[in-house]
Order: structure tokens, then sequence, then C-alpha cells
């Protein structure tokens, strides 16, 4: 098992939990949320992305935890605790049952059916009379004596869950999974379960991805089927793309640097599809290791730059 | 009851004919690029705005209906060529055969399209004039000449469409490369020019079925995205780069959306159709006619 690098998580995680505790400023917290979420998202997105398949059903599945949560609150009167917790777990057995049908199969019928899925579930909450139908759901608030501490939750939980996907990721099992997406049969020829791999990883996904649904109902307070459509998943790649996919702190920060310049370009009116969408263009052809990759190439060269070798064209032919 | 099911009938080839030129599109593009285009919707909608556009500024002009609506429609399928050009010289060439990188750059270009076209044609829902009036029946079943012309058109290009991939060179050429492009290649076939040339058949088909579609429904600039999912659900039942596969596929879809929108209303069976081709996922987990 890898260095872990604990003591920077603890710093990083601790850091980001003291500056929701100090931030008191509603606009700044609302950004800080968004940001916190966006993050879990993509990170959720990225960890299937770990055996090579692209999953829009993430979208159907936070507005499946986001929904729960509403029911549980506003309908069934549940405790906060308990409604923060059984979006994630329904989510769970869903797409256990959705992995199982679609992940036998290789190719692009995976990431189609997901999108297909996402529309027929956004369509299904739009219909059903008693979530609100197209208007949605209101008053999903938190108790009034977590209300203030409510960003902090939600930051601690999102760091909370972060870690696991990246301690999930470093173990043995995160490295079946990338086996799995370099070459599935000779994961098979060891005698590794593939598909119960993939699955596995696709439901500690949707764990997460039910997670955020409950975080979003919370911190919103409002939902609606329009926010759970495909696009939701599109927004989670481009930040995944944009930061980079070799590392979970790439998905961290694309989503902390393109919310920032979302909530910034929606100051200027531009249009947020159009923004996302040049950003993943951009991203795909410019840089294709995201900002990660582009950090980690500088700081090889500069190593190489002080040991004193210059650069070595010949490297490729000896 | 007879008179139903005819009616129902009708009613599916009308959808269908369109999925069916939707679908071979984007069955195309896999069969030859192995990859999925998540912008073939925006083809669509380019062409069928810009028909709904130039009609009406060509009527203003003196035009009469029908060559303004087929010069509106010559210039949709120029748009949807030199854009289709555009993403493939820039962006599509070097994602060949990389599913999961044209994934994504498909998904980004959607995106940038969608905020684009709804900049430049506002959000506004936007409806063609009858292009050609009247109607008729066959058996009892009443068709407005409109749908019966846009039925015949989709079989015309259908059937042209599969003549060419069995009788002509460069059908074949296609084909070789859809069933192994480096023994193509061996054979000196110019794997890149084929993928460039499949890119905008298919271009230019999504123009075609936006166009076609676009007197008989109302055109909007996020009308791409619902014929996008039918069309993946399409080519998931028929499977996945088969051309047969695709029209089986597209007739089935529109038929159960008939059925359902008959019976139930057009949101029950947009959820019928997921169901389906979940079922038939399980059963025939490559799509009804896929090979290998």
């Amino acid at each position: 098992m890898d260095r872990l690098r604990i003591p920077w998580w603890l710093a990083g995680g601790a850091s980001a939990i003291a500056a929701t505790v100090l931030i008191q400023d509603a606009y700044t917290t609302s950004i800080i949320n968004l940001i916190a979420i966006a993050a879990l998202t993509a990170a959720s997105l990225r960890f299937v992305m770990l055996i090579g398949e692209v999953s829009f059903a993430t979208a159907a599945f936070v507005g499946l935890g986001a929904y729960s949560a509403g029911v549980a609150t506003t309908i069934l009167d549940w405790p906060f605790a308990v409604a923060l917790l059984v979006g994630p777990v329904l989510v769970t057995a869903v797409s256990i049952v959705f992995g199982v049908i679609t992940l036998r199969i290789k190719g692009p019928y995976f990431t189609l059916i997901g999108f297909a899925f996402t529309e027929a579930v956004r369509i299904l909450f739009s219909k059903t009379e008693f979530i609100g139908g197209t208007s949605g759901m209101i008053g999903i608030f938190p108790p009034p004596a977590i209300d203030a501490w409510l960003s902090t939750i939600v930051m601690a939980v999102v760091v909370a869950c972060v870690f696991a996907l990246y301690a999930i990721e470093k173990s043995d099992f995160g490295k079946v999974l990338v086996a799995i997406r370099d070459n599935e049969n000779i994961a098979t020829s060891v005698g590794i379960n593939v598909l119960f791999c993939k699955v596995a990883c696709f439901a500690i996904a949707s764990f997460c991805a039910g997670v955020v649904g409950s975080l979003h109902a919370f911190a919103n307070n409002v939902i609606s089927p329009g926010d759970f459509s495909f696009l939701l998943a599109a927004f989670a790649l481009a930040y995944v793309k944009v930061g980079g996919e070799s590392s979970i702190l790439g998905a961290v920060f694309g989503a902390i640097i393109l919310v920032l310049l979302d909530s910034y370009a929606l100051g200027l009116g531009a249009g947020e599809n159009l923004f996302y969408g040049g950003a993943i263009v951009l991203a795909v052809l410019l840089m294709p290791n995201g900002l990660i990759g582009l950090v980690t190439s500088a700081s090889r060269r500069l190593a190489r730059a002080r040991a004193g070798n210059g650069p070595t064209l010949n490297r490729k032919t000896a | 009851m007879l008179q139903t099911v005819l009616q129902l009938l009708a009613t599916s080839l009308q959808i269908g004919a369109v999925y069916v030129l939707f679908s071979l599109g984007l069955t195309l593009i896999f069969s030859i690029m192995r990859v999925v285009n998540f912008a073939h919707g925006h083809f669509f909608a380019i062409s069928a705005l810009i028909v709904s556009y130039g009609v009406e500024h060509l009527v203003a002009m003196g035009f009469s209906v029908l060559p303004a609506y087929l010069l509106s429609t010559g210039a949709g399928i120029a748009v949807a060529l030199i854009l289709g050009a555009i993403v493939y010289q820039f962006g599509l060439r070097f994602f060949l055969r990389d599913m999961e990188g044209a994934f994504i750059l498909t998904m980004g270009l959607a995106l940038f399209l969608d905020g684009a076209l709804l900049g430049a044609f506002g959000g506004a829902v936007r409806s063609v004039p009858e292009i050609v009036s009247g109607d008729v029946s066959f058996f009892g079943v009443a068709v407005t000449m409109q749908r019966l012309a846009l039925c015949i058109a989709a079989v015309i290009v259908t059937v042209a469409l599969y003549w060419a991939m069995s009788a002509t060179k460069l059908g074949k050429a296609l084909r070789a490369v859809a069933a192994d492009h480096e023994a193509a290649m061996l054979q000196g076939i110019p794997y890149g020019k084929l993928a460039l040339t499949g890119f905008l058949i298919a271009a230019a088909l999504a123009a075609l079925s936006g166009a076609l579609i676009a007197p008989v429904s109302i055109v909007s600039p996020v009308m791409g995205s619902d014929y996008l999912i039918k069309g993946f659900m399409c080519v998931i039942v028929g499977g996945l780069g088969s051309v047969p596969g695709a029209i089986v596929g597209a007739l089935f879809i529109a038929l159960v959306e008939a059925v359902g929108g008959y019976y139930l209303d057009s949101s029950a069976a947009t959820v019928a159709i997921f169901v389906l081709v979940i079922v038939v996922l399980l059963i025939r987990p490559r799509g009804l006619l896929a090979h290998g």
C-alpha cells in the first residue's frame, strides 16, 4: 500500500473546514458549498473512470439522493442524520442493480444507457405528483440547531468522502480497478472477478453521488427535476478534465477553478453551457492531462534542468 | 380497433422515418471511427433552425414556399457539412478510435453549441409554415401530405445509402474500414480520409432529418437533445455500428413511442422506451442485430 500522505490530507481538510467556520458572509459561504458539492461530484465521476467508464448516471443518482433527503425531511419528518443517509443507501442499492445489468458489456453501452437513464429518471421526478412534479420540492431545511453549522458539515462530509475515495484508489482494490481498465482479459486471467469489481467500484462512486444529492438538498433547501439533468454529469466531467484525470486532486482543483470562474462568468451574463463546453473542448485539445498534468510536467522539467541534463532528444532511440 | 392499429402504425412510421436517418448517422460514425458523437443532435438542430429562418426570410422576399424550403434545406445541409469538417479537422481527427476522449470532446462541443445556438437564435420556439398541403388516406387512415412526403424522402435516402454501402467503391471501403481498419489500411484504403467522409455523410444525414422534421414539428435550439436520446436508444436496441440494426431499432422505438403516446402520455412513453431498452439489453447485451 502506498503512503497515503495523511499529514497533507489532515492539513488540507482541516484548513478547508476551518475556513467554513471563519467565513460568515452568506454569499461566500454559498460559493464554498457549491465548490464542496461540485468537488465530490467530480470525485465520484472520476472514481468510475478508474475502470474506464464515463457514468452519466451520476446525475440521476445525485437526484435520487436529493429527493430521498427531501422526502425524508419534509414528508416523513425523519431526523437530520437519517435523512442525510437514506439517499446514499438507496442510491447504492439502485446502482448495484443498474451496474449488474449495464457493466456486463464493454464499450459505449454503459455511457449511453447512463445518459438515457438520467433523462428517464428526470422525467419520472417531474411526473410524480407527491414530490412536487415539475416544480420540485421546497423547504428542505436542516434542524435550526445545525443550520449555522451546515456549511461546516457539508465540507467535513465532502473531505471525508474524497479522502475515502483516495484511500480506496491507493489500496489493492484500487489497483485492481486500474488493471481492469488497462486490460480486462489479463485481470480475468489471474482470477479476478471483473464484473464484481466493476459493480463494487460503481456502487462506491454512486454512494458518494447519493451523499452529494443529500448535501445539495440541505444546502439549497429547494430542489427541482431540472437540477438533475445529464448536464450535472457533463459539468462534473468538465471539472475532472480541466483539473486532470490522473489524480483525485485534479477533480477537486477543477471543481474549485471552474465554479469560481463560472460564478464570475454568470455575473457577466455569459452562457453557462457555452462556458463549460468551451472549457471541456479546450482542456481536451490543449492539455490532455489537465492542470495537474501541466504542473507535474513543469516540475519534472524543472527538476531535470536543475540536475544539469539538457533536453534529451535521443532518449527515445536509446 | 383495426382502425386504431393502422393509425398507430402510420404514426410510428412517420416518427420512425426521422429516427432512421438520425440513427444511421450515429451508427455510421460509430462503425467507422469507433466513437459516439454527442453533438449529433446539434447538427440536426442547426439545420432545423436554418430551415425555419430561411423559409421565413425567403418567403418574405417573394419566393413561394416550396422553393424557399428546398433552398433552406440546402443551406442547412451545407452549414452542417462545414461545421462537420471543422469539428473533424480541429478535434475529432485526434480522437479516432479513442472512445473516452471523443466522448468528452463531443460532450464539450455539445454544451458549447447548446450555448451558441441559444445565443444566436434565442430560446423561443419556432414553426415552419406548411410546405405541401392536403391529406391522403389509406385504408381509412388519414395522413397529411407533409408527413407522407417526409416518409418518402426518408425511405429514398435510406435505400440510396443502403445501395451505396453495398455497391459503390466508397461504400465498400467504408465497410472494410468498419470491419477491420488495419487490414483495410494494408489494402491501401486511406483511413483518415474515409473517417472524414463518413463523418460528413453522418452530419448531412442529421441535417437532412432536421430539415425534414422542421415543417411537422416545433423548432427550438434545444430540440437536438431529445432526438439524441432517442437516437441512442435506437442504436442501442439495434446494435451499435450495424446499419440494419439502426433501421430496426429506430422503427421499434418509434412504435413504442406511438403506442405509449396513444395509451399513456409522451413522457410515460419515454420511460417505457427506457424500460424496454433495459429488457433488450438483458436478453441481447449487444443489441438485436449486432455481430461479434
